[in-house]
């Protein structure tokens, strides 16, 4: 296992490539945002230890940049900033996961560990499909650079659409997707939000991106 | 007892008060008036009256001994009478034959001369009697008497007095009811300002108490009480971002330490290795008691508590005494640590303290300048000077003010280690020796801080 240290304090990123030699892994240190960027570039790391008080552009905006490289090795932030809205930032800003300074290795071994298991599966923060883009930590939606504004059940229901473009969708799908049990009228509703969806995503702009399939439901063209 | 209603009951009992006068003064004008005008009307038609009676007494069938001096019956009997008598009282003649004179004989020996108003009770009359006696028509000869009931007159004072009896009372109560209801619309403003200040609790940042839409005095006072609320949350603000950026400072050598003793602790390990994390360890713990220490300064000075204790100091040996401590690191760096300052000037300084200063700039420049250290000291006006400059670029435009704050560095990371806190420490100490610090550079080749306080 390959692991990326991106930690500007000496000590720490020593001690940190230290304990994680021990355990085996291939460890390399950047200093600085900047440096994290072309290395995981250059290398596929199979995980990303990165602090967010870095000189230069911070964690944060290095995650996001990683991720807008199409780099998806798993982000583990660790840092000595403990605040909710900097745990927020960090996860909707791509990372996987948050450990607070002082940690424990045992536990950033384990998160390591079970961060590698899922893979550097593709999960970008912002869907996108065509020129249609979603973003669901703000709960936005564009098409090209105009903002459409869906209600919650709309929005829901595009995004099972958008995480799933391409495939084909039954309407049964779209309902345990997008409704929960405590919805009992079934019958046609998603016939109705279908429609709903239509008239604000594709009418306006002449696009025709959620396509019936006679029979089996729907499907979002994958571009 | 005023003193304790509320506002608004005061506002109404004074404007009850001033209504009450305005209505009682009102009333007393407009009843003398009345009752003066009536007097004089009454006092007109009697005149009229009279001159009538003595032009009937000049003609033939009205003389003296003529029968028809009853055409000048006005009304009833009750209400008026005209007669005619003798410049010694005697009745010649009356509207109501039977009649007594209705004036004495010295009336009428004062009446046969000119004409005189009494006004009394008089038989035959209802209520008080308005007498007018004047000479008939030769002065000294015959006097006229017209007499009419001032009755009426009474009963339209009496209306007018009991028109005002109900009236006023209720016109007192509208006003007093108007300005309650005034006096609430007025005050309520500041009765949902008070409501609102017992909720605010400045947890959830911009609670502002609310304005009334008129641009008044409970406005004004609602704009000065919320911008005071601004200022307060400014500095809850400063002191809460201070505390994080604190214990974020303090997780650092703490995280290092657990790192460091949990790797210590797997198995397997020599003395030697054992050795070497002991003094790491140490050495974070010197670096959490040095940053609880600087901590403290910050804290204590922004509570304007920083004790100084001022005594002579020379300051050539002070200077040395830094330029000793440093002098190891500097050779480490290869760079040149110079002192300057005149030997035998003192001046009254906390020495402990001002060395903490000139250590933390001398410490700045050799971590993050170039060239040469100059550390010199100077006095002039009253004032020492003590600079410490390099050739470095020093700061990054914009922030040469900033630097002075603590916990801030120009880079945002910490890889030249420190905390951000060894300028503001330096502003801390002088500023709590009454006197000032300050950045300067050329932008390119040259950076000096300068401290500037009293000597």
């Amino acid at each position: 296992m390959r692991v990326l240290v991106v930690e500007d304090e000496p000590k720490m990123a020593a001690l940190i490539r230290r304990g994680l030699r021990e355990e085996g892994m291939a460890v390399d240190v950047a200093g600085r945002g900047e440096d994290a960027l072309w290395m995981a570039a250059a290398t596929e790391f199979d995980a990303i230890v990165l602090d967010v008080m870095l000189p230069g552009i911070d964690g944060f905006e290095t995650c996001r940049r990683l991720r807008a490289d199409s780099i998806w090795a798993p982000v583990v932030i660790l840092t000595a900033r403990d605040a909710v809205e900097d745990r927020v930032a960090g996860l909707d800003g791509g990372a996987d996961d948050y450990l607070v300074k002082p940690f424990s290795f045992a536990e950033l071994l384990a998160r390591l560990r079970a961060l590698v298991r899922r893979g550097p599966v593709e999960r970008p923060v912002v869907l996108e499909v065509g020129d249609l883009r979603l973003d669901p930590a703000t709960r936005q939606v564009w098409r090209r650079d105009r903002e459409i504004s869906l209600s919650a059940k709309e929005f829901a229901l595009l995004e099972v659409f958008m995480r799933r473009a391409g495939q084909v969708l039954s309407r049964f799908q779209l309902l345990e997707h997008a409704w929960d049990y405590e919805y009992e009228n079934r019958s046609n509703v998603v016939d109705v939000y279908v429609r709903y969806l239509r008239e604000k995503i594709d009418r306006p702009f002449g696009t025709d991106s959620i396509e019936t399939v006679r029979g089996a439901g729907y499907r979002m063209r994958k571009a | 007892m005023l003193d304790r209603l509320s506002i608004r009951a005061r506002l109404t009992a004074a404007f009850a008060a001033a209504m009450l006068l305005i209505l009682a003064l009102a009333a007393v004008f407009v009843y003398l008036t009345v009752e003066s005008d009536l007097e004089e009307a009454l006092d007109e038609s009697l005149s009229a009256r009279a001159d009538d009676v003595a032009a009937l007494v000049g003609t033939r069938e009205g003389g003296i001994d003529g029968p028809r001096l009853d055409v000048q019956r006005v009304g009833e009997d009750e209400e008026g009478f005209a007669q005619l008598v003798d410049a010694d009282g005697r009745l010649l003649r009356a509207t109501v034959p039977e009649a007594e004179p209705a004036i004495t004989a010295g009336e009428a020996a004062s009446a046969a001369d000119r004409a005189i108003f009494i006004t009394r009770e008089q038989p035959g009359i209802d209520g008080e009697a308005r007498i007018l006696a004047r000479p008939a028509g030769e002065v000294g000869t015959s006097v006229v008497v017209v007499g009419a009931s001032t009755e009426d007159n009474e009963e339209t004072l009496a209306g007018l007095a009991g028109a005002f009896a109900v009236g006023a009372p209720v016109a007192l109560l509208l006003a007093s009811g108007l300005g309650y209801v005034l006096a609430g619309r007025g005050l309520a403003p500041i009765e949902a300002m008070r409501r609102r200040a017992g909720e605010i609790t400045l947890e959830h940042s911009g609670e502002r108490l609310p304005l009334p839409p008129a641009d008044d005095e409970v406005c004004r006072l609602g704009q000065t009480l919320n911008s005071m609320l601004d200022r307060i949350e400014a500095s809850l603000e400063r002191e809460r971002v201070f505390v994080a950026d604190a214990s974020h400072e303090l997780r650092t050598p703490l995280a290092n330490l657990r790192a460091e003793l949990e790797l210590a602790n797997r198995p397997g390990r020599s003395a030697n290795e054992m050795r070497a994390a002991l003094l790491s360890a140490a050495e974070e713990v010197d670096r959490l008691s040095r940053l609880a220490e600087d901590l403290l300064v910050i804290a204590r000075s922004e509570q304007g508590r920083l004790p100084i204790r001022r005594e002579p100091v020379e300051l050539l040996p002070l200077l040395e005494r830094v330029r000793e401590r440093f002098g190891g690191s500097a050779r480490e760096r290869g760079r040149e640590l110079a002192i300057d300052a005149r030997a035998g000037a003192t001046a009254k300084l906390d020495p402990l303290r001002i060395e903490q200063a000139l250590g933390n700039l001398v410490d700045n420049a050799l971590r993050h300048g170039e060239g040469p250290v100059r550390l010199s000291a100077a006095l002039g006006d009253g004032m020492v000077r003590l600079e410490v400059s390099d050739r470095g670029p020093g700061f990054p435009a914009g922030f040469e003010e900033l630097a002075f704050e603590r916990l801030t560095r120009a880079d945002g990371g910490r890889s030249g280690g420190g905390a951000g806190l060894g300028l503001a420490i330096v502003r801390a100490i002088a500023a709590a020796h009454g006197g000032s610090a300050e950045v300067t550079g050329d932008g390119g080749s040259a950076t000096t801080v300068r401290i500037s306080v009293n000597a």
